[in-house]
């Protein structure tokens, strides 16, 4: 069983994906056309926003202490929604998790919108999605290797605070367990994360069944 | 047990190692959630019997049950102050279990903590915990140690040289790796291999994670560069959970099948982790005894590591290029910020030289001023996740260097150590620990000598000292010592010499700082071109350099492959194929490169910097701004709209035509206005609506708006509806941009346009954000809905008419 103390990643490598942040840019492999030149120019860019980014994450497991059939607590923490409840339906532990790619990119975009610097800021921005989006699932790929020696594994899909029928102020639950301050993420009150591009998500921890036995 | 007494053992036969041990103590009734030490020591039959059985079906070497008996792991149980007690009892339940004829393994593990630079507990503090639990299995009598199941290479490495700082008993090292061939932080086998055996493990291997099928591969590879024995401890197969209870899916025979593997693939001592039983050793034992095993490789290998990769160096490998741009020494907005502790430059540095190829990344912080070894550090922690290449700490003071290389997570080189007495006396120990490759720097006490035969002397006393604390020919490189040869025409001929010799007679790499051959001539880069490629034809197999001189990048590409280090010319045809890429079409194009082509080719590939002066040749020629405007500047912009729907542009290239468009409208202006007074751009307002503070994307809407012309007053974000309502009217606006990020605040955008339609306003309003929707759009009664920032110019546009 894992221990329920907070585990802190101070720093991720996270390899950029490339094809994803020039889709993202509205890229089409066999369709866009780029000279040398640009392409170059664009990966320095890419490059640049990377170096800007301060992947780190964190996460916990706490128990299910209760559920009905619309909301569940975890821990000492009560949630009312169905579609987390449905979530969690075959779990009796979750994990906490948050990750956060740092102030650094973000004001490093607010600047080339000041100076009107357009290119960088829609380059850096993609990036800095995209290296975020990867972060958090860094963190559950993390996790669900350290369960694997548990005969566990993570919910395939995540749910975060704000989203369908999960509200917003669930974050609090987030911010109060894994001390989010350590990573340098804080909430206002309107239950806003900054810097932007932090992420907080819920997964449920599941036993790891042979296939013929589901 | 001594080392030697260790290795020759293992060149006689394969060891046998235990079974699982946590598996068993639950068969034998230890709860979930209990901690393994106490439960042990509350009931001692329990390991006294696993371990006796282990060694009747044949263990060399059992692991004492100390897995988690460090003062860290302890805390989470309240036993944190009874580390020494415990591991102490722990050994010896082992040594009743299993007598004096079968060895004893004092067992470090993780401490479920993380250590930086990847996770928050100090790499010191790491190594003091593991000391702590060290010096109590030596007091309990452990005949050597064992480091297992690590998932870190930097924990790892505490764990080593918490051993190696307390005594001269063997340690075996072993990881665990997943699927992927990687451990939880990105480490494959070779690296991790190459990583531990500089650090001084006296068996390298991996346990747990995977059962003996998937373990094979990465023992081959760990195999093939290794200078120790090597171990595996595979789990019965991969865990499941049937009724509550973990099972494991491969039996005693199918697991011991695949012995004959392990034995191809050149194992030197095996056993099992989770899931195995002393009947999965009986087999092993049996399987193995009459087996001879297979040696170890005699000469270690040149190579340097980083936490996820590791750069070889030797005769038919291309050239190493090492990044030389990390130094302050004339880069003042880099000096100005490693004074203020930034690291902003370092990281671009960094990214930017493994970008353009380089393969390793000097550091050098060293300038007046700042504290040298507390930046170091720092630059070498944040390094070490950042970038995948492995690191040259470049410093000439022995504390620099050795804070470095101790918590540098990989085998990093050090530039340098020359055969000053001084330098050898204290950077080669310090190199020696730490297992670091160094670069050997051709001058003494009394010289730098000018000539090959001056250089090679001490180059060979380099040699011969460094061999002393453990070193082979293979883990130095040569620099042959470039000196300029505008005062001295010889110089190129002599660092030549040297550079054959370390590549014939020592075997060795050898290294160059090429630039200074040719300081204070003109056109340097022939002399920088031609001097490399004489060097590489003589054995020079790598430079420090920057590569972001293209011509030395392609020089490198070329030279590789006349030399036969490029196989296939594969790296080659990688490096120039990209040059093959297609010409933008030229059909669109007007066909004469009259000054109004020119305009509208600006446009179109996105040429702000030369727009203004193409109008202001056209305005010379005396055509008319309006006619520049509608004949050239909109059909071109107008054109990239198309290749950007056609897909053929993405959008940095419509970025950067828009913006020559905006350059090129800019300085139009006054000239439209003197003839259209009333010419006036449109005003939008944009803002993020109360409530939300991202803005990001609103702030981006907000730049293409102004790209294509528009005057945009940005309200900011958090913005209330009376602001809103108060700015449309005195300014006179006609659109409004409204964003929202979360489904919480984005109801707010529906408020504000319901309050500007009751107050009677005509202005049109278009809203976006990440949860935003046409249909929620739609019911909110917004003018239009814009999923990204073109869409919301093109709204715009719409809107405007």
């Amino acid at each position: 069983m894992m221990d329920s103390t907070v585990r802190y990643f101070e720093n991720i490598w996270i390899e950029p994906p490339m094809g994803r942040i020039l889709y993202r840019l509205g890229y089409k492999k066999t369709k866009t056309k780029l000279d040398d030149n640009q392409r170059e120019r664009i990966e320095e860019l890419i490059w640049q926003g990377v170096s800007h980014c301060h992947p780190r994450g964190a996460f916990l497991i706490l128990p299910i202490t209760k559920r009905t059939e619309d909301s569940i607590t975890i821990g000492r923490h009560l949630v009312e929604s169905k579609s987390l409840t449905e979530l969690l339906k075959n779990s009796e532990e979750v994990a906490l998790m948050a990750s956060t790619i740092g102030d650094e990119i973000i004001h490093a975009i607010e600047q080339e919108i000041k100076q009107e610097n357009s290119v960088k800021a829609v380059i850096y921005d993609s990036t800095a999605s995209q290296i975020a989006d990867k972060t958090v699932a860094w963190v559950m790929d993390f996790i669900n290797k350290s369960l694997q020696k548990e005969a566990k594994e993570l919910t395939s899909m995540r749910f975060s605070p704000g989203y369908g029928d999960l509200d917003l102020k669930y974050q609090k639950i987030f911010f109060e367990e894994l001390k989010l301050e350590k990573l340098g993420i804080r909430l206002t009150e309107t239950y806003m994360m900054t810097p932007e591009k932090s992420v907080t998500a819920i997964c449920g921890v599941e036993n790891r069944v042979r296939r013929e036995d589901q | 047990m001594d080392k030697v007494a260790f290795h020759k053992l293992l060149k006689e036969r394969i060891l046998i190692l235990d079974g699982a041990t946590g598996t068993q103590l639950q068969k034998k009734g230890m709860p979930k959630g209990a901690c393994p030490e106490q439960w042990i020591l509350e009931n001692p039959n329990a390991i006294l019997e696993i371990q006796k059985d282990y060694k009747e079906a044949g263990s060399d070497i059992v692991y004492a049950p100390t897995f988690g008996a460090n003062r860290w792991k302890l805390k989470s149980f309240g036993l944190e102050d009874q580390v020494k007690e415990i591991n102490i009892k722990l050994v010896q339940l082992s040594r009743e279990a299993v007598g004096e004829d079968t060895l004893v393994a004092g067992n470090l593990s993780p401490t479920g903590e993380f250590i930086k630079p990847f996770g928050e507990k100090a790499f010191e503090e790491a190594v003091n915990i593991y000391k702590e639990q060290v010096q109590a299995l030596l007091d309990g009598g452990v005949d050597l140690f064992v480091i297992e199941t690590m998932i870190d290479i930097q924990e790892a490495r505490a764990a080593l040289l918490a051993v190696k700082e307390s005594t001269d008993l063997p340690v075996m090292v072993s990881m665990t790796f997943g699927e992927d061939e990687k451990t939880l932080t990105g480490t494959d086998p070779i690296t991790a291999a190459i990583t531990l055996e500089a650090l001084g493990a006296d068996a390298i291997g991996c346990n747990c994670s995977t059962g003996p099928e998937d373990m094979l591969p990465i023992l081959k590879k760990m195999k093939s560069v290794l200078t120790v024995p090597i171990f595996a401890k595979p789990n019965a197969g991969l865990p499941v959970m049937k009724d509550g209870e973990i099972f494991y899916d491969l039996g005693p025979i199918e697991f011991s099948n695949f012995i004959d593997e392990f034995i191809e693939a050149g194992i030197n001592l095996i056993g099992g982790c989770c899931g195995t039983t002393p009947e999965y050793i009986r087999l092993l034992k049996e399987k193995t005894k009459t087996t001879p095993p297979k040696m170890w490789l005699k000469n270690k290998k040149s190579a340097l590591t980083s936490v996820r990769r590791t750069v070889f160096m030797g005769e038919n490998i291309p050239l190493v290029v090492v990044g030389e741009r990390i130094n302050p020494t004339g880069k003042k907005k880099l000096q100005q910020e490693l004074l203020e502790g930034k690291l902003s430059e370092v990281r671009r540095f960094a990214l930017e030289q493994q970008q353009k190829g380089a393969n390793i990344l000097d550091v050098n912080v060293g300038m007046p001023g700042i504290d040298e070894k507390k930046v170091m550090v720092n630059v070498v922690e944040n390094l070490s996740t950042l970038s995948e290449l492995p690191l040259c700490i470049d410093s000439s003071s022995p504390e620099v260097i050795e804070a470095a290389l101790r918590i540098y997570p990989g085998r990093a080189l050090l530039n340098s150590i020359s055969g000053e007495e001084k330098k050898l006396e204290k950077l080669l120990p310090i190199a020696a620990k730490y297992g670091a490759m160094f670069i050997a720097l051709p001058l003494d006490d009394k010289e730098v000598p000018s000539t090959a035969e001056g250089r090679i002397k001490i180059i060979d006393k380099i040699l011969e000292e460094a061999r002393k604390v453990g070193y082979g020919a293979q883990d130095m490189v040569v620099d042959g010592l470039v000196m300029t040869v505008s005062s001295d025409q010889k110089a190129s001929i002599e660092t030549l010499k040297v550079i054959e010799y370390a590549a014939k007679h020592l075997k060795t790499s050898s290294i160059l700082g090429l630039s200074n051959i040719s300081f204070g001539l003109p056109e340097r880069k022939w002399l920088n071109s031609a001097f490399l490629m004489m060097a590489m034809a003589k054995g020079l197999n790598m430079a420090i350099a920057n590569p972001s001189s293209e011509n030395l990048m392609e020089l490198k590409m070329a030279g590789d492959v006349l030399i036969g280090r490029d196989e296939n010319c594969k790296n080659y045809i990688d490096y120039f194929g990209q040059s093959k890429a297609t010409p933008q079409s030229s059909n669109d194009k007007p066909k004469e490169e009259n000054t109004s082509t020119k305009i509208y080719n600006a446009v179109l590939k996105g040429e702000k910097e030369d727009i203004e002066g193409y109008i202001k040749q056209a305005l010379d020629e005396g055509m008319k701004p309006f006619k520049i405007v509608d004949e050239l500047l909109i059909p071109a912009i107008n054109k990239v709209g198309e290749l950007y729907d056609q897909k053929e542009y993405f959008l940095p290239q419509l970025i950067l035509s828009a913006e020559a468009m905006k350059t090129g409208f800019n300085y139009l202006e006054p000239h439209l206005l003197k003839e259209d007074s009333n010419r006036k751009k449109t005003k939008v307002i944009i803002a993020t609506v109360k409530g939300d503070i991202h803005d990001i994307g609103k702030n981006i809407v907000g730049l293409m708006l102004k790209n294509y012309g528009f005057e945009v007053i940005d309200l900011g974000k958090d913005v209330p509806k009376e602001e809103i309502l108060k700015q449309i009217k005195e300014q006179d606006v006609p659109i409004v941009g409204l964003s929202a990020l979360m489904t919480t605040t984005m109801g707010e955008m529906g408020v504000v346009i319901d309050a500007a339609k009751k107050e009677g306003l005509q202005t049109k309003f278009m809203v976006g954000g990440a949860v935003v929707t046409k249909e929620f759009a739609d019911e909110i009664g917004a003018n239009g809905y814009a999923e990204d920032a073109i869409a919301a110019v093109r709204l715009a546009q719409l809107l405007e008419q």
